[in-house]
C-alpha cells in the first residue's frame, strides 16, 4: 500500500538528484533546473507534512516558497542572459570571479 | 599656635616653584622668550619662602619645645600596609633642615651669579629647586617609605644635574655612572625596608611605631636589615665600594657640587643611620662595619685626594673623607657628634666649593690647579675665604671643623676601637696637607701661566662671606665640657649617644695630638710646596695613588665590559636568531600553509557546492553511525 | 533530467516533473497548491527558461564541453547515497496514518490562512516580487544602453 511516508522518500530522492545535478553538469542552465528541482522536492515534503500532521501552515510555506522560486527565476535568467552576452559561454567552471590569487611573493 | 601644615609648605613652596619653572620654561620654547628675571623670582624666591618658614618652624619648636607632627595624606592603603605621606619637625629633623635650608639658599643666590649668562638657566633652576623639594622631603618625613622617596627624588636630581651640560659625552657617562650606583645602593635600601616590614610592618610604619617594635625583630634579621640599610648610605653617600661616582659627578656645573655634593645629598647617608638609631644601637656589629668602612674610606679619599690636579676633583675626594670621618662617628654610636660634623662640614665644604667655583670663573673654567698659581694678589677676598675653611677643615681650633673633628676623634678613641682611632688620626694629617697643598699650589706659589683675570660678582662675595662665618663661629654652638660649654647640641637633638667617660688629662692628651698632627700635615705641606710646585714622592705608592687604585679600572673590567657583553650577547644572539626567528617561523609558517590550501578557493561556485555537500553528508554519517 | 546535454530537453523534461509533483500535491489534499503549481510554476516559470533558452540561440559550440559528465554523476551519486539513505530510514520509523483524501486544503481554507497569520510574509513576497521586478528591468537595461 502506499502511504504517506512513500511521498517522503520521494521528496528526499528528488533533492537527492537535484544535489547531485547541482554539482555534476557544468551547463549552467541545467545547474539551475537542479535548484527549482530540489525547490519542489521541499515542496513535496512540507506538503506530505501538512497532510501528516493536518495543519495548513505548511501548505501556506509551499506557496511562498513558490512565490519566491519565481522571482528568482526571473533573476537568474536575466543574469544568465547577460553572463552570455559577455563571455559567450554557459560553462560554470568559467566564471571564477571568487578565485583567491596566488601572491607568489609572500611567501 | 603655628600650623604645622607649614612643615608641607616648606616642601611645597620649592617644589611648585621647580614645576611653574618647569611650565614657564615649556611655554617659552613655542613662544617669546621669557626674561631671566621670572626665573629668577621663582628660582631664588621658592627657597627663599622654604628658609623663612623653616626658621619659623625651628623658632617654635626650640621656643616651645614641642615637635610638629603633619599628616598630609594617606598614602597606601593595602592590607597590613599603611604608609602616610606625614612628616615631623623633631631635633633632629630640626637639626639638619636649619642647615639645609640656610646654606641650600645661600647655594642658590651663588648659583644665580653663577649660571647668569648660562642659556639653561632656568632648566638649571627647575632641578635645582626640585632637588631642594626632594632634601627637605627626605629630613622631615616621618617613615622610611617617605624618606626613601626623598632618598629617590635626591637622586634624580643629582643625576640631572651632573648630566647637565648633556651636550658632552663624558657629562651623561658621569651621570649615569652616578646613578647606577645610587641604584645598587637603593637596592640594599629596599630590601632592608621590606625586610623591616616583613617583620613588625603590621603595627604601623612611621618610626616612631618602628622604634617601638624594634625588640620583636631576632637580632640576625636585625644585623641584615641594618645592613642592608647601610648599603643603601654607601651609595648615597659614596663610601667603600660605591664611591667612585663621587669624583666624576664634579663634571656638573659648581653649584651643584657645592649643594649636592657636599652639603646636602651626600650627607643623607648619614642622617639615615643617625634616623634609624634604634636599630644601629641595638646591631652593634653592623656599626662596628659602618665605622670601619668609614676609616677606609676616609683614608683612601685622603691619598687620592694627594695626588689630583683638578681642584674640584680634590675637594670631591675630601667630601668623601669627611664623609668617612661622620660614619665612623654614627658607627660606634657618636649620632649627634656625627650629625654636627655634617653640620660644620655643610659650611666649611659648601664654602671651599663656592670659591673654587669662583676662581674657575675667573680664570675662565681653568680646572688644573697646576696651570693657577699666586691668586693670593689677584683674588684676596677668595683668598681669605678659601683660607677659613681650609683651616676649618683641617680641624685647628677655633674654627668650627676642629670642635666637630675632635669630638668625633675622641669618642674613637674612648670606644676602645685603637685601629679606627689611629686610621682617623693619620687621616687628618693628610687632610691638611691635601687641603694646605691645594692652597698655596693655586694662592701661594709662583703661577706658571699668566691669566686674565674676569671680574667677580658682589653676589658671589657675599654668599662666600655668609658661609665663611657659619664655618668659623658654627663649632661654639656645641662646645664641649672640656672647653666650659655644656655640648648644648647634642644634649639637643637627644639621640641615644653612647657616651663614653675620658679622663680630663686624656682628653688633654687628645686634643694635643690631635691638633699636633694637622699642624704636622700643614709643616709638610708648606714646607714642600712653598719651594716647588712638583708632588713629592712616595715611593712605590706613586703610581697606584695617581690612578687612584686603579678602582674604577677594576669595576669596568669586573662588572661593566661583562654585562655589555651580556646585553650584546642576548640582542644578538637570544633576540634576534632564537625569540625573532621562532616568531617569523610562525608566521611565515601561516604564509605557506595558506598558500598550499588556496587551491581549495577556485572560484567555481560547483565546487563549493561539493564542498557543502561533503560536509553535509559527513554529518549525517556521522549521526547515522552514532 | 540532468543527464542532458542540450538544456530544451532538461526544460521539457522539468515541466514533466512539475506536473507530476502537481498531481501529488492534489493526492495529498492540497486542491489550491495543485492549481498554484500548475499555473505559476509549470506555466509560468519553466515557460521563462524555455523563451530565455530559445532567445539566447544557443549554438552547438558554446554549450560546455562536458567529457566526464556520466563520471561526475555518478560519484556524485554515491558521494550523496549516504546521506540519501540516512534520511529515507529516519522517515521509515516514522508512523504515519495512511493515505486518504480530505476535505482540507481548498482554496478557501488556504486563503483564510494566507489572509489571517501569514499576512506579513504574504505582504513581504509581494514586495520581493516587486524588486525582482524592478532588478530585472535595470539589469535587461543596462545590456541594451551599452550597446
Amino acid at each position: 500500500m502506499i502511504d504517506v511516508g512513500h511521498f517522503f522518500i520521494l521528496g528526499i530522492l528528488l533533492f537527492s538528484i537535484g544535489i547531485v545535478g547541482m554539482i555534476s553538469r557544468r551547463n549552467i542552465f541545467v545547474m539551475y533546473m537542479s535548484v527549482e528541482l530540489m525547490l519542489n522536492a521541499i515542496n513535496l515534503i512540507l506538503v506530505a507534512l501538512s497532510h501528516h500532521y493536518e495543519d495548513l501552515n505548511a501548505q501556506v510555506m509551499a506557496i511562498m516558497i513558490i512565490a519566491i522560486a519565481a522571482a528568482e527565476a526571473s533573476i537568474f535568467l536575466a543574469l544568465f542572459v547577460m553572463l552570455f552576452k559577455n563571455a559567450r559561454s554557459l560553462d560554470a567552471n568559467f566564471f571564477t570571479l571568487l578565485k583567491q590569487e596566488k601572491h607568489h611573493d609572500e611567501l | 599656635m603655628m600650623s604645622s601644615s607649614l612643615l608641607g609648605w616648606i616642601i611645597a613652596s620649592v617644589f611648585f616653584s621647580s614645576v611653574f619653572i618647569m611650565l614657564i620654561n615649556l611655554y617659552s620654547k613655542y613662544n617669546d622668550d621669557i626674561p631671566q628675571r621670572v626665573y629668577t623670582l621663582l628660582g631664588l624666591g621658592g627657597p627663599f619662602v622654604s628658609l623663612f618658614l623653616s626658621f619659623l618652624l625651628i623658632y617654635e619648636h626650640l621656643y616651645k619645645g614641642i615637635n610638629f607632627y603633619y599628616k598630609a595624606f594617606i598614602w597606601l592603603d593595602l592590607e597590613g600596609f599603611r604608609v602616610d605621606a606625614s612628616l615631623i619637625l623633631d631635633p633632629l629633623a630640626a637639626a639638619m633642615l636649619s642647615f639645609v635650608s640656610l646654606v641650600g639658599f645661600i647655594i642658590h643666590l651663588y648659583a644665580h651669579a653663577y649660571m647668569k649668562e648660562d642659556p639653561s638657566y632656568a632648566r638649571f633652576f627647575a632641578w635645582f629647586n626640585l632637588f631642594m623639594a626632594s632634601m627637605f622631603l627626605l629630613i622631615l618625613s616621618d617613615n622610611p617609605f617617605m624618606l626613601f622617596t626623598g632618598w629617590e627624588g635626591v637622586g634624580l636630581c643629582s643625576y640631572l644635574l651632573i648630566s647637565f651640560y648633556f651636550q658632552s659625552e663624558e657629562n651623561i657617562e658621569a651621570g649615569n655612572k652616578a646613578f647606577i650606583l645610587n641604584r645598587i645602593g637603593d637596592f640594599g635600601f629596599i630590601s632592608g625596608l621590606a625586610l623591616l616590614f616583613l617583620q613588625v610592618g603590621n603595627a604601623g610604619l612611621d618610626f616612631a611605631s618602628l622604634e617601638a617594635n624594634i625588640h620583636l625583630i631576632p637580632h640576625s634579621t636585625l644585623n641584615l636589615i641594618a645592613f642592608l640599610l647601610f648599603v643603601g648610605a654607601m651609595g648615597k653617600s659614596a663610601q667603600i665600594p660605591l664611591y667612585v661616582w663621587l669624583p666624576d659627578a664634579m663634571a656638573g656645573p659648581t653649584p651643584v657640587s657645592a649643594l649636592i655634593h657636599a652639603a646636602t645629598m651626600v650627607t643623607a647617608g648619614v642622617y639615615m643611620v643617625a634616623r634609624f638609631n634604634f636599630i644601629y644601637a641595638i646591631t652593634e656589629e653592623v656599626g662596628l662595619l659602618i665605622a670601619y668602612i668609614g676609616a677606609l674610606s676616609a683614608l683612601l679619599g685622603a691619598l687620592i685626594a694627594m695626588r689630583q690636579d683638578d681642584i674640584k676633583k680634590i675637594l670631591a675626594y675630601s667630601t668623601m673623607s669627611q664623609l668617612g670621618y661622620m660614619f665612623m662617628a654614627v658607627g660606634l654610636g657618636a649620632y649627634s657628634y656625627g650629625i654636627f660634623h655634617v653640620f660644620t662640614h655643610a659650611f666649611f665644604k659648601a664654602l671651599l666649593f663656592m670659591g673654587a667655583g669662583a676662581i674657575i670663573l675667573a680664570l675662565h673654567h681653568e680646572q688644573n690647579i697646576k696651570n693657577m698659581g699666586a691668586l693670593k694678589e689677584k683674588m684676596p677676598f677668595v683668598f681669605v675665604m678659601m683660607l677659613i675653611a681650609t683651616l676649618s677643615i683641617s680641624g685647628l681650633p677655633p674654627f668650627s671643623g676642629f670642635f666637630s673633628k675632635d669630638a668625633i676623634l675622641n669618642h674613637l678613641f674612648a670606644s676602645g676601637n685603637y685601629l679606627i682611632f689611629a686610621m682617623a688620626l693619620f687621616t687628618a694629617g693628610l687632610t691638611s696637607y691635601y687641603m694646605f697643598r691645594l692652597l698655596v699650589i693655586v694662592f701661594i706659589s709662583p703661577s706658571s701661566k699668566d691669566h686674565q683675570l674676569l671680574p667677580q660678582a658682589k653676589l658671589i662675595q657675599f654668599t662666600l662671606l655668609v658661609l665663611s662665618i657659619g664655618a668659623l663661629f658654627a663649632g661654639f654652638i656645641n662646645l664641649p665640657v672640656f672647653f666650659g660649654g655644656d655640648e648644648e647640641y647634642s644634649l639637643w637633638i637627644n639621640l641615644p649617644d653612647i657616651r663614653f667617660h675620658l679622663s680630663h688629662s686624656n682628653e688633654l692628651l687628645l686634643l694635643i695630638s690631635n691638633v699636633a698632627v694637622s699642624l704636622a700635615g700643614i709643616y709638610f705641606a708648606l714646607s714642600h710646596y712653598m719651594s716647588s710646585s712638583k708632588d713629592p714622592s712616595l715611593g712605590v705608592l706613586d703610581k697606584p695613588i695617581e690612578h687612584k687604585f686603579y678602582i674604577d679600572e677594576i669595576y669596568y673590567a669586573i662588572f661593566v665590559k661583562p654585562l655589555a657583553w651580556l646585553s650584546v650577547f642576548i640582542v644578538r644572539v637570544i633576540d634576534e636568531k632564537i625569540i625573532d626567528a621562532f616568531i617569523h617561523t610562525v608566521s611565515s609558517g601561516y604564509q605557506r600553509f595558506s598558500y598550499y590550501t588556496d587551491s581549495v578557493q577556485n572560484g567555481n561556485v560547483r565546487y563549493y557546492a561539493l564542498y557543502m555537500s561533503v560536509a553535509i553528508v559527513c554529518i549525517f554519517v556521522y549521526l547515522g553511525v552514532s | 533530467m540532468i543527464y542532458f546535454k542540450q538544456p530544451i530537453n532538461s526544460a521539457l523534461s522539468l515541466i514533466v516533473t512539475l506536473l507530476s509533483i502537481a498531481g501529488l500535491f492534489a493526492l495529498l489534499g492540497g486542491s489550491f497548491l495543485f492549481l498554484v503549481q500548475i499555473i505559476i510554476y509549470a506555466g509560468a516559470v519553466v515557460t521563462l527558461f524555455l523563451f530565455i533558452i530559445m532567445f539566447l540561440n544557443i549554438k552547438e559550440e558554446s554549450l560546455p564541453h562536458e567529457p566526464y559528465k556520466a563520471r561526475w554523476i555518478l560519484l556524485m551519486s554515491l558521494l550523496i547515497s549516504p546521506f540519501t539513505l540516512f534520511l529515507i530510514s529516519a522517515v521509515n520509523n516514522i508512523k504515519f496514518a495512511s493515505l486518504h483524501l480530505k476535505d482540507f486544503g481548498s482554496i478557501k481554507a488556504v486563503g483564510m490562512e494566507l489572509y489571517t497569520n501569514w499576512v506579513l510574509p504574504f505582504e513581504m513576497i509581494s514586495i520581493l516580487l516587486l524588486i525582482a521586478l524592478v532588478g530585472v528591468v535595470i539589469l535587461a537595461k543596462r545590456e541594451t544602453n551599452r550597446d
